[in-house]
């Protein structure tokens, strides 16, 4: 079946087969290291996938913290497309999560729906931020999203959490119980039985499938398009690309800013004082004696290989049926003067 | 024995053959010509040459031994030199650091400064280069950054050079100075491989002249009969009529209304220099004006001060509005068109389809949307229409445009902006036609026409005198920022060039 080997190996597929070999690779490295150090490291992959995949429990945990994932990572793609790097998601996403908090104790009609708008307004403002300061004073955006997450966490979890926004505690002025709770009508409600998953992931879907339909459909994301990939040739163009590039940040913000609600009206039911970690299965590895830094160690190694998809070319070509040597023709080299 | 030869060289391309069966071989101390229309095979014969593409039959040699495929180290050891249309240099580096750049001589250790520097200015000198070593790169114009890449090349010991366009870039006086910075190339014993589509000065440079036409070489003669230049087109094209003959099309006369008006018009370069120092001239509906000039003496600048992409001080306006350049959005909007010089950086985003390109600038009208939705199957149909109609070589409408060769970038810019929305009420043409086969350029100069029948108002800058000549109704010449003089398109090179040196006082 030469026909489908080369369908399903196409090259526009590269980057998906690149993510698929480098998780393998990733979780093959970490089982050898679990073994190296005289772990049990089969019933700890073992323990892994069924904290991650075991049932409908499980599953649901796992699709909560991609509901996360999808957003922020929309949030980079979004960024991306308008041609700015935003490193800033996590702070756009803690303002998007306390303004979530705070607007969700308002018990109103419709108040889940207020404390979506709420958080996609608040991380829309905190993303158009380091657009506005890049096309209006040149600051590059990598460096001023970077000190704006600062700033937000320490404005955020430092100050306004277990301060003045804090639920009152036992006389103390500062509280490590984080806000007040949300009302009931805020939460995101659940999906099904037996299990935490809530509205909160196929709102991720649908936000995705939104932002794809305005990048692909939408003379606006044409524009989008456009100024991220030759800003001087859309701005020649009669585009205005400045204000192009702060729209784009502005939805970037939005998309992490609404990751953040998530969070909030999904399970935290209001701003913890202490955030939880993202992951799904790790805290099962510990149950076999196995350090959860194990699953960072996957994790780390992960993201560096599918940062790195040229590794996987050659593999990728031969799965194709062709010589990896097909790929070496590279374009004739040119350098802006 | 040859310096350069290429022997049934075949390269495709997916379902493209881009080279079939070519063979070229150049004697040291030979000068030849490699001429063909836009997509006939050229840059990629000269990336097969350098080793940048390995071909799929056929061999390359340097000097009797035979290169290695797919290995441009090998070829650069061999001798084998290539100066790009688009320089390869360092702009912050002195002349001197770009010549012995990645092979640096050494010594401890370190980079010898001294020696390369003296090695660098012993070339130079040699060939009569007019360069100052120790210049930085950026500072200099675009003839003389040319002749830091040949400085470049021969400093390496290129004894076949292969020159890429390389008067594409340059004003006739700098043609000349390079024409005989390559006649004295070949005295010294090196082969030269000169590709262009100006036959003039093939005609003029050239032992012998190999036309490519579709991958296959037709003829690799001697020049020396003075083969017409409408015989070497013809050959080109295939037998296309008379595709150079200078006669234009009918021309109408200039109507009454004055579309572009600018009054002691003033600007800066990017090094905040004066660049326009009181501009002041008319274009009426249905005139085409063209600039000449020596590169560097305003005209980009003009251009872009009109286009909206540059602040102008004094006078500017289009059909009685002041403001229109405030902006190229607004500029667009009060019906300007504009090619621009540097088409790849201004023109078109290049990871983005030739279709989309096409569509850019006009996206949000109708044929391209539909309210604020992407019409797909009208952009679509619109894009195969322009592709159809400028003959852009590309494989498919979704192919991107960074993968086109210059002279078919150059042709969509001009699809887009000459027939690509409504008419233009005001057309800014820079180089229009640079890298473009005879064929290509006629129907440029065709879009031009009709564009001016409809009563546009056209202001062509260009190196080429001939192309003012043909196009234009009268031509201005820039001189350091000011108008040096006007002459009707039928005075002499003389004439101009002395305007254009500054020699001439202002002529009514």
């Amino acid at each position: 079946m030469p026909e489908l080997r080369t369908r399903l190996f196409a090259p526009a597929r590269d980057p998906l087969w690149g993510a698929i070999a480098a998780l393998l690779v990733s979780l093959l490295v970490s089982f050898l290291a679990i073994a190296v150090s005289g772990r049990d490291a089969v019933s700890g992959f073992a323990d892994l996938v069924s904290g991650a995949f075991g049932g409908i429990g499980p599953l649901g945990e796992t699709a909560i913290k991609s509901a996360v994932l999808i957003l922020t990572g929309l949030s980079v793609a979004v960024a991306f497309t308008v041609g700015l790097f935003n490193i800033g998601a996590e702070g756009q996403l803690i303002w998007g999560g306390l303004a979530a908090a705070v607007v969700g104790q308002i018990d109103v009609p419709g108040a889940m729906v207020w404390s979506l708008a709420a958080a996609a307004l608040a991380g829309a403002l905190w993303g158009l931020l380091p657009g506005w300061l890049k096309v209006r004073r040149g600051v590059h955006e990598v460096i001023s999203t970077i000190l704006l997450n600062w700033i937000a966490i320490h404005l955020v979890q430092g100050w306004l959490v277990p301060g003045p926004l804090g639920a009152p505690g036992s006389g103390a002025t500062v509280s490590v119980a984080g806000t007040e709770p949300i009302v009931a009508a805020a939460r995101l409600p659940r999906l099904f039985f037996g299990s935490r998953l809530d509205l909160g992931f196929p709102l991720a879907l649908l936000a995705a499938a939104a932002v794809w339909w305005l990048l692909t459909r939408t003379w606006r994301g044409f524009e989008w398009r456009a100024v991220g990939t030759g800003r001087d040739a859309a701005r020649a163009s009669g585009v205005p690309a400045d204000r192009r590039i702060c729209e784009g940040m502005a939805l970037s913000g939005a998309l992490a800013g609404l990751g953040g609600a998530l969070l909030i009206l999904g399970t935290e039911h209001k701003y913890p004082g202490v955030f939880r970690a993202l992951r799904a299965g790790a805290t099962r590895l510990q149950l076999v004696g196995i350090h959860p830094s194990f699953a960072e160690l996957t994790q780390g190694l992960a993201v560096l290989l599918v940062a790195a998809p040229r590794l996987f070319l050659p593999l990728l070509a031969r799965l194709r049926g062709r010589p990896a040597a097909a790929a070496s023709d590279p374009p004739i080299p040119t350098v802006q003067p | 024995m040859n310096a350069l030869e290429l022997h049934g060289i075949v390269k495709r391309f997916g379902p493209v053959t881009a080279l079939d069966g070519v063979s070229l071989a150049m004697a040291p101390g030979e000068v030849v010509a490699l001429v063909g229309e836009n997509g006939a095979g050229k840059s990629t014969l000269v990336s097969v040459a350098c080793g940048l593409y390995r071909a799929d039959a056929g061999t390359v040699s340097a000097f009797g031994r035979q290169l290695p495929p797919g290995d441009p180290r090998a070829a650069i050891d061999a001798g084998i030199g290539v100066v790009y249309q688009h320089f390869m240099l360092v702009g912050p580096l002195t002349v001197w650091e770009n010549a012995v750049l990645g092979r640096e001589p050494r010594r401890l250790g370190f980079i010898d400064r001294r020696r390369s520097r003296r090695e660098a200015a012993d070339v130079a000198a040699r060939l009569g280069l007019a360069i100052d070593v120790d210049a930085r790169v950026e500072t200099l114009s675009v003839a003389a950054q040319q002749r830091v890449e040949i400085l470049k090349q021969l400093w390496r010991g290129a004894r076949a050079l292969i020159l890429d366009e390389p008067t594409a870039l340059l004003s006739p006086q700098e043609s000349a100075e390079l024409m005989r910075t390559v006649r004295a190339l070949a005295a010294e014993g090196r082969a030269v491989l000169f590709i262009s589509h100006k036959l003039r000065e093939v005609l003029a440079v050239a032992d012998r002249i190999a036309v490519i036409r579709r991958g296959n070489i037709l003829r690799a003669a001697a020049p020396r009969s003075r083969t017409d230049t409408a015989a070497l087109a013809d050959l080109m094209m295939g037998g296309a009529p008379a595709v150079v003959a200078r006669s234009s099309p009918s021309r109408m006369l200039p109507q009454p209304g004055i579309v572009l008006r600018a009054r002691e018009l003033t600007c800066s370069s990017d090094r905040g220099l004066p660049a326009l120092r009181g501009v002041s001239f008319d274009v009426r509906s249905g005139e085409v004006v063209g600039v000449a000039g020596v590169d560097g003496n305003g005209q980009t600048e003009l251009a872009e001060a009109i286009a909206g992409l540059r602040s102008a001080g004094g006078l500017l306006s289009l059909d009685g509005d002041t403001s229109f350049h405030r902006s190229p959005a607004a500029a667009r909007r009060a019906g300007m068109a504009h090619l621009p010089e540097d088409r790849r950086r201004l023109a078109l985003c290049g990871s983005l389809s030739v279709e989309e390109n096409l569509a850019l600038g006009h996206h949000s009208s109708p044929p391209y949307a539909r309210g604020f939705l992407i019409d797909r199957p009208g952009r679509r149909a619109m894009a195969q229409r322009l592709i159809a109609e400028f003959d852009v070589r590309t494989p498919d409408p979704s192919a991107r445009a960074a993968d086109l060769s210059g002279g078919n970038q150059q042709k969509l810019v001009a699809a887009r902006e000459l027939s690509g929305g409504p008419p233009p009420r005001l057309i800014v043409a820079v180089h229009p036609t640079r890298g473009l086969d005879p064929r290509a350029s006629r129907r440029v100069h065709e879009a031009l026409f009709a564009a001016q029948r409809g009563g546009a108002a056209i202001l062509v800058v260009s190196l080429d005198l001939d192309e003012l000549r043909e196009l234009c109704h009268r031509i201005l010449v820039l001189f350091d920022g000011r108008i040096a003089g006007e002459a009707a398109p039928d005075a002499s090179d003389e004439q101009l060039g002395r305007m254009m040196l500054g020699q001439v006082p202002a002529v009514a």
